[in-house]
């Protein structure tokens, strides 16, 4: 009774927003307004201005640094939510959890034991990963890739080696008293790297122009990469951790 | 008016599929009862506006916005590719979050499909 009315009403805002895609520019067409404003801008000064031969990377970091640090932060307070729910939820003792309906065939929830095959793929293939991961990440302003997506080639491998090698393992790997304070590595990153372009350029996040500076302001931007890339990783594996406890 | 809408959106038919794709989604956020699906609904939503604003910003025989030997112009534009890229961290974090909260739910209430839950109170 419910689906055909939902149907209904979908397919009225599906003509809806159809009726408004019509009226869009056609897709591709170089004179659209997205292609005519500060992206042409970005495209013609881009590398001049802020050294990155990945203008993705200049905009992230450079054109709109305030918000990527935003963005970080973003992550960061979605950390410590994730963190505050499941904790409350532990301390709580679980007083109102009411055991769930128990499974009619199949009875209790097998444990599952990691294949010998994904295993040793996954020990095989690690250091790769990783390289991959510091060559994204170390590469983000010359070549496609940037911290973020490093970051999650690096938190993915940790979640994978996590599964496969167990807690003790990534413990070993990544010490857990050293984690809190990568939670924090990316925003921290930007602050320090914003409060030194305030010094050098008079604002914050700005990055010195003049060509002597060069050296520092690619230093400037690769640390941010390294700081989002590590800092995103540990975030991301921490959660997923997390979420699995219990 | 019909046709007529048509035949203005044929340029346009890449937006079409996000349409569709934004409509899959929010069935699933209305209709399915289990909360893990409504909160895949949700990104399927959200993988509609990502892709509909990435879109936007390719250009016809465009190369992508990455300088080097050999890359001529036209690019495609770098601006949607940076708001996406911020909007996908974004939504990474909503849905840990929504995740974290829907194992909470399910300590509490030993349930997460939606019609149980509003039975509860």
């Amino acid at each position: 009774m419910k689906k055909p009315l939902v149907i209904a009403l979908l397919i009225l805002l599906a003509l809806a927003l159809l009726a408004a895609m019509a009226e869009l520019p056609a897709v591709g067409q170089a004179d659209a307004p997205v292609h005519t404003h500060v992206s042409a801008r970005y495209i013609e000064q881009g590398e001049a201005e802020t050294g990155a031969h990945n203008l993705v990377t200049a905009v992230l970091l450079n054109y709109r640094g305030m918000d990527t640090f935003g963005e970080v932060l973003v992550l960061f307070t979605a950390l410590c939510a994730g963190f505050a729910v499941l904790l409350a939820a532990a301390r709580n003792g679980n007083k109102h959890y009411r055991q769930p309906p128990a499974p009619q065939e199949s009875g209790a929830v097998p444990v599952i034991a990691v294949s010998p095959v994904v295993s040793f793929v996954v020990r095989l293939l690690a250091p790769f990963i990783a390289l991959f991961a510091a060559y994204v990440i170390l590469k983000g302003h010359l070549s496609p890739g940037g911290g973020f997506q490093g970051g999650m080639i690096l938190g993915a491998l940790f979640i994978a080696l996590t599964l496969v090698l167990g807690k003790q393992y990534s413990a070993r790997l990544l010490p857990v008293a050293w984690r809190p304070w990568l939670y924090a590595l990316a925003p921290a990153a930007f602050l320090v790297v914003g409060m030194i372009g305030l010094q050098l350029t008079g604002y914050f996040l700005g990055y010195p122009q003049e060509p002597a500076w060069h050296g520092v302001r690619e230093a400037m931007m690769v640390t941010l990469e390294i700081a989002i890339g590590v800092g995103g990783a540990v975030l991301v594996a921490s959660l997923f951790l997390a979420l699995e406890s219990d | 008016m019909l046709p007529e809408m048509l035949l203005e959106l044929r340029p346009n038919l890449d937006y079409a599929a996000v349409v569709v794709l934004f409509c899959i989604g929010l069935y699933a956020v209305i209709v399915k009862n289990n909360l893990i699906k409504k909160l895949l609904g949700l990104n399927i939503m959200e993988t509609a506006v990502f892709a509909f604003i990435v879109t936007s910003g390719m250009v016809e025989g465009g190369a992508p916005p990455v300088l080097g030997p050999g890359v001529m112009p036209p690019l495609a534009s770098p601006l949607p590719h940076a708001l996406i890229l911020t909007g996908i961290v974004v939504a990474l974090a909503t849905t840990a979050l929504a995740l974290a909260l829907i194992i909470r739910i399910y300590l509490q209430h030993g349930t997460i499909e939606a019609d149980q839950l509003r039975e509860l109170d």
